[in-house]
């Protein structure tokens, strides 16, 4: 029995946070309201000044299990998730070998029963090895809970695989998610193409090579009469076609936004730092803005990090040999409090409907909320402490990230699923 | 004023490429020497690591660092553990290992001299990183451009061809300018990038660049080994639009113009076979200006910076790439 004191609750419906104490019995949320009486056997937290939020949900992650498992386990993936706040997670399916079957998600899940203090769901592939040629075994990978499919990392490239796919998964109830990329536009360097790409004498990435893609998937979608959902979008003008064919109303489309897109530019690539090599790649402040505002627009359904480990060894590396991608589990919910929440971007309501409950509707999860009768999946912040990044304070298995040993404002202090004290930091 | 290495134009002061083109013209004069070797760097080591094909920057190099009596060893990529899977991250511990003074570095990765750099206390000298810079290069042009004009701030460069694989152009156009040198390009559009610097005006017209009034035609190699896919339907092409032809030398001729190219020379398609007998040619002083130009880099240079230089490298990091509020 848990009663948190004084806690500023945070709801997706709410711009403001209501103060109140919270009682948790069994694992549930038992009353809500101002002066609690104390029950005997209760411990007691003093939550007072601290934010009260549900735990977040990311829909994009990489754990690298099955067979990149010196990156990131789906142990040590989760407990990164727990670190940053987050109590549940989608895992993409580019692993090896890849989770294109019944089978593989049958050992993933079993795998993540044993292996993580929080739930842990997987999407499955389009197409076989993500190859993008066969289908995957995609009614069998459905009836072990798979509702999302994906060939992430690579677009499928053949539009009429990807048809094919939408209007036979649909029938299941499932969705696509698409990583929008043309290869031959793209090119495999994972910078945006610009002055800085100039500069550095790199190949760009022009964003029209993901801009293309979303158009494209969008339209199939529409064909089969799909839900497609578009992943981490780069770019403004990503962004824009996004909402124009939402404003349209005639396809189901939802999409997503990584937080380094919207804090990051190609600019801070600067001096080759491969902490900074993603795909799609970082663009330009011109790019970051529009995100920002698609964010908050609604244009943008849900956050999510792609949090992408690889080992210090490949990162070390120099900027053309260097993987893309960078973790950002740990670092995800601190880091929006930091830039928006703090200087009052956007609001905590923001936070919890994108980064929560919009990632729990997406998977067809019931939503965590603090509310009388919910299941207590909660996380207590911190507004006035710091975090610094330390190679230590990170649970990834992996630390490439830009904000490694950096010192930003807020906390993750608790997290609370059902019966558990998963993270408890003094 | 000496630093540990030299890795790119775009951060060496006006003052310090000053210096090392006075530096070169003292060191040029010892050519018409019947001993042309100084003992300037004796019982100094000089590593030169070429990853890719190379013939009048390596031998150039060679020849500075013989005549300035440093020991030269070339690392043989062909036959050493890179063939093997070596990382260069391992080969850079290697070397490091053996405390050499000078390590000059060619490879297709930008960056990477600088990542050796950081990772070594021998100075680090850039002979090229893919399409990023080639700070000698622009050192021996601009050397061998003020060999003609003394003073030559105002004059105009036009360089012309494949500007978006070119490190050349990048180096030489950043040193020309900070020396109040006027620069343009002039090649196909999918070959000159529409985000090249606002400083630098962009021609696609070769009768409009001309317009422009350069002082040097500044040629590229067609560098048609970076070229993955096709960004012109044929060299024949390429030398009717662009190239200099027998009509245009005659035009060139008549304007007094300089040419200048940084080799290898491809005959019939950046210029006809009768530019390299042009008397306003400096393609032969560029080559014979990398001597001198090299010998007074590897002169300046100081060996032998503090080690490991990880940490001052991300304390550099840190203040030069801050996280910046959105």
């Amino acid at each position: 029995m848990l009663l948190l004191q004084n806690a500023r609750i945070a709801s997706e419906n709410s711009p403001v946070l209501l103060e109140g104490d919270v009682l948790i019995v069994e694992g549930k949320i038992q009353e809500i309201g101002s002066n609690l009486a104390v029950p005997k056997e209760a411990r007691v937290i003093d939550a007072r000044g601290r934010v009260l939020m549900p735990g977040m949900f990311d829909a994009h992650v990489h754990f690298r299990a099955p067979g990149f498992e010196n990156k990131e386990t789906i142990t040590t993936g989760s407990e990164a998730a727990i670190n940053g706040g987050i109590t549940g997670v989608v895992m993409m399916p580019n692993t090896r070998p890849a989770i294109d079957s019944a089978a593989v998600v049958a050992t993933v899940l079993e795998n993540a029963k044993h292996r993580s203090r929080i739930p842990v769901y997987t999407s499955g592939c389009v197409t076989k090895n993500r190859e993008g040629k066969e289908l995957a075994e995609i009614e069998g990978m459905h009836r072990l809970g798979v509702t999302m499919l994906t060939d992430d990392g690579d677009t499928t490239s053949d539009p009429a695989v990807l048809l094919r796919a939408m209007q036979y998964a649909t029938e299941f109830g499932m969705f696509f998610a698409s990583h929008c990329e043309v290869p031959e536009l793209a090119g495999p360097r994972a910078l945006n193409e610009g002055v800085m790409s100039y500069r550095l004498g790199i190949k760009g990435s022009p964003s029209c090579a993901e801009e293309i893609i979303i158009d494209r998937d969008i339209r199939l979608a529409r064909a089969a009469g799909a839900h497609v959902h578009i992943q981490h979008v780069s770019s403004k003008l990503g962004m824009e076609t996004i909402r124009w064919w939402k404003s349209r109303g005639d396809v189901k489309v939802t999409a997503e936004v990584a937080p380094h897109h919207l804090l990051f530019t190609d600019e801070h690539i600067g001096d080759y730092d491969t902490n900074y090599k993603m795909n799609p790649p970082l663009r330009t402040q011109d790019d970051c803005d529009a995100l920002l505002e698609g964010l908050i627009e609604g244009v943008f359904d849900l956050i999510a990090t792609d949090h992408a480990p690889h080992t210090p060894f490949e990162k070390a590396q120099d900027f053309i040999s260097a993987p893309n991608g960078i973790t950002g589990l740990d670092t995800a919910l601190v880091s929006l409090y930091h830039y928006f929440v703090e200087p009052q971007k956007f609001g905590w309501d923001l936070v919890v409907k994108r980064y929560s409950a919009e990632p729990r509707r997406l998977m067809g999860l019931p939503v965590a909320a603090i509310e009388v009768g919910q299941q207590a999946e909660c996380v207590l912040f911190d507004t006035e402490a710091e975090t610094t990044f330390t190679r230590d304070f990170m649970k990834s298995k992996s630390q490439n990230t830009p904000f490694i040993d950096q010192t930003l404002k807020g906390r993750v202090d608790m997290v609370i699923l059902g019966t558990e004290i998963l993270l408890e930091r003094e | 004023m000496a630093r540990k290495d030299l890795l790119d134009i775009a951060s060496l002061h006006r003052e310090e490429i000053e210096f090392l083109l006075d530096q070169s013209t003292s060191f040029k004069k010892l050519f018409t020497h019947s001993v042309k070797k100084i003992p300037a760097l004796e019982g100094k080591s000089v590593l030169m690591l070429f990853y890719e094909a190379s013939t009048r920057t390596h031998s150039s190099f060679e020849v500075a660092a013989k005549r300035l009596s440093a020991e030269v060893t070339n690392f043989d990529v062909a036959h050493s553990s890179i063939t093997k899977g070596e990382s260069v991250r391992e080969t850079i511990e290697t070397l490091q290992a053996m405390r050499t003074d000078y390590i000059v570095v060619r490879h297709s990765h930008p960056g990477l001299p600088g990542m050796i750099a950081r990772q070594t206390t021998a100075s680090v000298i850039n002979a090229g990183d893919g399409a990023h810079e080639h700070p000698t290069q622009a050192l021996l042009d601009a050397f061998t451009i003020r060999e003609k004009f003394p003073d030559p701030r105002g004059k105009r460069v036009l360089i012309i061809g494949d500007i978006l694989h070119s490190r050349v152009a990048r180096s030489t156009s950043t040193l020309l300018q900070k020396l109040g040198i006027e620069v343009a390009y002039l090649g196909p559009g999918s070959l000159v990038p529409k985000y090249v610097p606002e400083s630098i005006p962009r021609f696609t017209d070769y009768e409009a660049a001309m317009a422009w009034a350069p002082d040097v035609v500044y040629l590229l190699r067609v560098q048609m080994e970076r070229q993955d896919v096709q960004f012109f339907p044929s060299v024949r092409e390429y030398h009717r639009v662009y190239g200099i032809t027998t009509a245009r030398l005659a035009e060139i001729r008549d304007k007094g113009l300089y040419i200048m190219h940084p080799g290898p020379v491809n005959r019939g398609v950046e210029l006809c076979d009768a530019v390299m007998d042009y008397e306003r040619s400096l393609i032969t002083n560029q080559v014979e200006n990398g001597i001198s130009i090299r010998m007074a880099v590897l002169d300046w240079l100081t060996p032998g910076g503090e080690f490991p230089k990880q940490e001052a490298y991300a304390a550099r990091q840190k203040a030069s790439s801050p996280v910046i509020m959105p």
